[in-house]
């Protein structure tokens, strides 16, 4: 089911990008990647895909410090439309500040990583975001939205 | 020294005054035990120092006012003022006016001198002011074969009192021009700069003028004992100078007397004595009073005293400024002498001029000491206005304790104290604090101030330190946080000079035994000022007032400054917050670029020689540092920034905590951690303290060279007395805990930097290497607890880690 569906990444950062492509690569996952190098694109895209009818992401990957409006506006504005909010959103960001991580998690974010200066770690650990998302867990029928 | 007084008052003196009024009733009626024995002796009729003298028992009885007697190398006459009959005569006038008293009692005074002296005499009591002021009148010539009698008058309550006395015709001052030294002697003391110099020239022109053995200037102390300020003496005599005695060798009432003489002389203590006759006014029953006679019979007290050193003669004269009586000059002589009218107009002129000068010479002296105290004051206020506290108050030069004549001074500040010079122990200072808190005096709102020169007597554990605070001079500088200025002063017999006890042989004590000798007059002294300290003067305590306003205006004015402080510091905070955070974003984003390429290039390109990959492996753990790096700087900042908030946590379960984070497991056999007992409940902030364990602990574990590692903690609480090395003057009084290890140790020239933030004393990969973020983060959270951290080392041997915790509110914005 989820192969049906794309998965937004937004993230203005080009080697950020590419092992977000790695990792989706090495997972082996077939859901089409489509990326957003600012937030207030990342926002365009979801509200096009509404306004298309077009399937709905099953993942958005946010990077909170994004130019423009950033990953926590973002955030904001998925969560606070109905149409939106039930979009599993991942946000990764290079703080570990406990403030971003409350604002997060306050804000109805869906999980919240680090990313680590460390490759390998880096890797793994969005590697381990594709596989529980989009393998494991259970997420809300596309049909749901298009019946909106 | 010693009695120097003329005598003393009945302590009765109703008592006395019902005796002589009703003669007819004798005391002896009275059971045995209830009777005055003093009073009893003389029940028989007035009071004679020649009948009653010797069966006195104590000063306090002796009617030294009323002695019925006189010295014998002069005669008395009493007349009644209002037709100058003759009601008392001594009993000697047959040896100066070939006639008994018999034949002169009830004649007018004109048979025994000329009608030029009669109209004399007439006129003086007409037109001068007698009435308790001896004059000169005239001279009487030598006639038959009796020397020429100095006359002098003066009257008191109805009848004049006429002395004749054959002065200055016999003694080596004849022909000395008395005028002509004192106005010299006067010239000189103009140029005396202080106080003490001033005395001693005093005692030195006296000594000069009289050519008496001794001469001293005996000073009186608030508390009415007595010093021998300056001195001037004969040599070959023992000095007496710097010697105390008791109050009660100059009691009260003869302290009264020099308030209304100018002299008192006594050419010989052990000379004989002349009863007056009779010894009662025939018109009143009443005593004749005495008190101004040079003549006057001396104090039985005051002539044994005297007997008991050996002196023979002595000539007093009081120093007084504005009415109160200041010191005496004090003249002794060993052998009888004779004090000729000159001398003793001379003496008298001498003791009003010193009288006079002493007073703007003390002033001045005050006024010196006055400014020398604001002076030093305002030094330490501008100090501590620079310095933002109140410890360059006891730290630094001058202190508190330059200012104020005090044996120590302390200050509570900051929940501790400080001090300079000699105070009580820290504990003692608390409980004294505490006191002193509930003291009524400190709520006034004019003189908020207490001060003592007997403090036991006020708070009797203060007897456990009278010695180095029997007073203590007490102001608040803060109502809030109750700190307090003190300042101390040891107790008297700690100051004075006990190598100047009195050495002079006693020649043999009198009949009131050794009581009436300087060594018991000494050890009288003694007694008197145990746990006692020499009274603050006002100055002192004006000058304990006004730094107390000085200090209080700093602290407002400080809280002011602070507050505004506050106000830029939280506006800086919330940069320095959105600096850090977007620095580690901003740092981080390329560090882990650099971190995927180089990684991308291991795993891509086989073809990499062996020397490149190192390289690239280099790249790596290098991004890899400089991300723990950027790591620990935002964790310091942040622990710096944050308020923390205190609770009464139980160290044991923080340090239990901290030994699982470190790895350190219960059974493991890896180290040793050895607690000598259980640690107490502390003030403090949790997650903070548990860092600052485990940063001590794994540091004691990371710089060991030993296989099993072994760590002493535990702690020393302020009343132990264990040795603290190297603590600062803050930590007293604090609780100190410690982390001890046996490792490789820190060389002391390091003890300052390992606290820096990324300091590091070895080689990075060494000891399990690390970013030497560890001891600043714990140097933070010490200091956010108002604390101290310090070590000591030994290379090769271990170190110790000390911090306290006192959780310093105050050093919180």
């Amino acid at each position: 089911m989820s192969s049906l569906q794309h998965v937004l990444v937004v993230e203005d950062n080009d080697e950020d990008f590419e092992t977000v492509m790695e990792a989706a690569q090495r997972t082996g996952i077939f859901n089409q990647i489509r990326r957003a190098t600012s937030g207030s694109a990342g926002l365009r895209m979801l509200r096009e895909c509404l306004k298309t009818h077009d399937t709905l992401p099953a993942l958005v990957l946010l990077d909170l410090n994004t130019p423009g409006d950033d990953g926590r506006y973002v955030l904001g504005e998925i969560k606070k439309d109905e149409m939106l909010r039930n979009i599993p959103t991942v946000v990764l960001s290079t703080s570990a500040s406990p403030r971003d991580v409350d604002f997060c998690y306050a804000g109805h974010a869906n999980a919240y990583h680090v990313k680590p200066v460390n490759h390998a770690t880096h890797l793994k650990i969005v590697q381990e975001i594709f596989s529980y998302w989009l393998s494991c867990a259970l997420l809300p029928p596309p049909q749901a939205l298009e019946k909106q | 020294v010693g009695k120097l007084s003329l005598g003393h008052l009945p302590a009765n003196k109703g008592g006395f005054t019902n005796q002589q009024t009703h003669p007819d009733k004798p005391m002896n009626k009275l059971p045995p035990d209830t009777q005055d024995t003093a009073l009893l002796h003389w029940a028989d009729g007035p009071y004679s120092i020649k009948r009653h003298g010797t069966s006195l028992s104590n000063c306090d009885s002796e009617p030294v006012k009323t002695p019925g007697c006189i010295q014998a190398h002069g005669a008395m006459l009493v007349l009644r003022l209002a037709d100058l009959t003759i009601l008392q005569a001594s009993d000697n006038t047959a040896e100066f006016f070939g006639e008994p008293p018999a034949s002169l009692l009830g004649q007018s005074v004109t048979r025994l001198i000329s009608e030029a002296q009669q109209a004399r005499l007439c006129n003086m009591l007409l037109h001068d002011a007698l009435e308790r002021n001896v004059l000169y009148a005239f001279t009487l010539p030598e006639r038959n074969g009796v020397a020429a009698l100095d006359v002098c008058v003066h009257t008191i309550d109805g009848v004049a009192i006429l002395e004749f006395e054959a002065t200055g015709r016999l003694t080596p001052h004849e022909n000395r021009d008395f005028f002509a030294l004192v106005k010299s002697a006067v010239s000189r003391l103009q140029t005396a700069g202080g106080l003490r110099e001033f005395c001693d020239l005093v005692a030195k022109e006296v000594h000069g003028i009289t050519a008496l053995d001794r001469v001293m200037i005996y000073r009186f102390h608030a508390d009415h004992h007595g010093e021998v300020f300056a001195e001037s003496k004969r040599d070959g005599l023992t000095s007496w100078l710097g010697l105390h005695y008791p109050a009660e060798d100059i009691p009260q009432p003869a302290r009264e007397i020099f308030k209304k003489l100018w002299i008192r002389p006594l050419q010989n203590a052990a000379g004989p004595l002349v009863e007056m006759l009779p010894l009662a006014n025939p018109d009143t029953g009443k005593p004749l009073e005495m008190t101004h006679c040079a003549l006057r019979g001396a104090s039985v007290m005051y002539t044994e005293y005297l007997a008991n050193m050996g002196v023979a003669a002595s000539l007093v004269m009081p120093i007084l400024v504005d009415g109160e009586l200041w010191g005496l000059i004090v003249c002794h002589q060993y052998t009888p002498t004779y004090f000729p009218y000159q001398l003793r107009a001379a003496c008298e002129l001498m003791a009003q001029v010193v009288s006079l000068q002493l007073k703007s010479t003390e002033y001045i002296e005050q006024m010196a000491y006055r400014n020398q105290m604001e002076n030093v004051h305002q030094q330490l206020i501008a100090k501590a206005s620079q310095d933002g506290n109140l410890l360059a108050l006891s730290d630094g030069q001058p202190t508190l304790f330059d200012a104020m004549q005090a044996g120590g001074a302390a200050l509570y500040h900051r929940r501790r104290w400080w001090c300079a010079g000699r105070t009580p122990t820290n504990a003692q200072l608390d409980a004294l604090a505490e006191w002193l808190n509930q003291r009524p005096e400190f709520d006034s709102s004019t003189r908020p101030v207490y001060a003592t020169d007997a403090l036991a007597r006020d708070y009797p554990a203060g007897a456990d330190f009278a010695a180095v605070a029997s007073g203590v001079l007490a102001v608040r500088v803060s109502r809030l946080r109750q700190d307090l200025i003190m300042w101390f002063r040891p107790e008297t017999m700690q100051t004075i000079n006990w190598a100047g006890e009195p050495q002079d042989k006693v020649t043999g004590a009198g009949v009131h035994g050794a009581r009436l000798t300087p060594r018991a007059s000494f050890e009288l002294f003694v007694e008197s000022v145990r746990q006692r300290a020499l009274p603050w003067s006002a100055i002192e305590v004006d000058s304990a007032l006004r730094l107390r306003l000085l200090v209080m205006e700093l602290v407002v004015s400080r809280a002011e400054h602070l507050a505004e402080l506050n106000t830029d510091l939280a506006a800086s905070n919330e940069e320095l917050d959105a600096f850090a955070y977007v620095a580690s974003h901003d740092l981080k984003e390329p560090l882990r670029g650099i971190h995927r390429y180089a990684h991308q290039m291991i795993e891509s390109a086989q073809a990499l020689d062996p020397e490149n990959h190192k390289r690239v492996e280099s790249l790596m753990r290098l991004t890899l540092r400089m991300d723990s790096l950027l790591d620990s700087l935002l964790h310091f900042s942040r622990v710096g920034r944050t308020n923390l908030e205190f609770a009464a946590v139980d160290l044991n379960e923080i340090l239990a905590d901290a030994l699982e984070m470190v790895g350190v497991r219960a059974g493991e056999n890896t180290c040793a951690i050895l607690l000598a007992r259980p640690l107490p409940v502390a003030l403090c902030n949790e997650v903070r303290l548990r860092e600052v364990f485990t940063n001590l602990i794994s540091n004691a574990l990371k710089y060991s060279r030993q296989a099993r590692p072994r760590i002493d903690i535990g702690y020393l609480a302020p009343d132990e007395p264990d040795p603290r090395p190297n603590a600062p003057p803050e930590a007293g009084g604090q609780t100190i805990y410690y982390v001890r290890d046996n490792g490789i140790g820190i060389e002391q020239r390091h003890f300052e930097q390992i606290f820096r933030m990324f300091k590091r004393l070895h080689g990075r990969d060494e000891f399990g290497g690390g970013v030497g973020a560890g001891l600043g983060v714990v140097k933070k959270v010490v200091s956010l607890h108002g604390g101290d951290i310090w070590l000591e080392s030994t290379l090769d041997v271990g170190s110790t880690f000390y911090f306290t915790l006192p959780c310093g509110k105050e050093t919180q914005p």
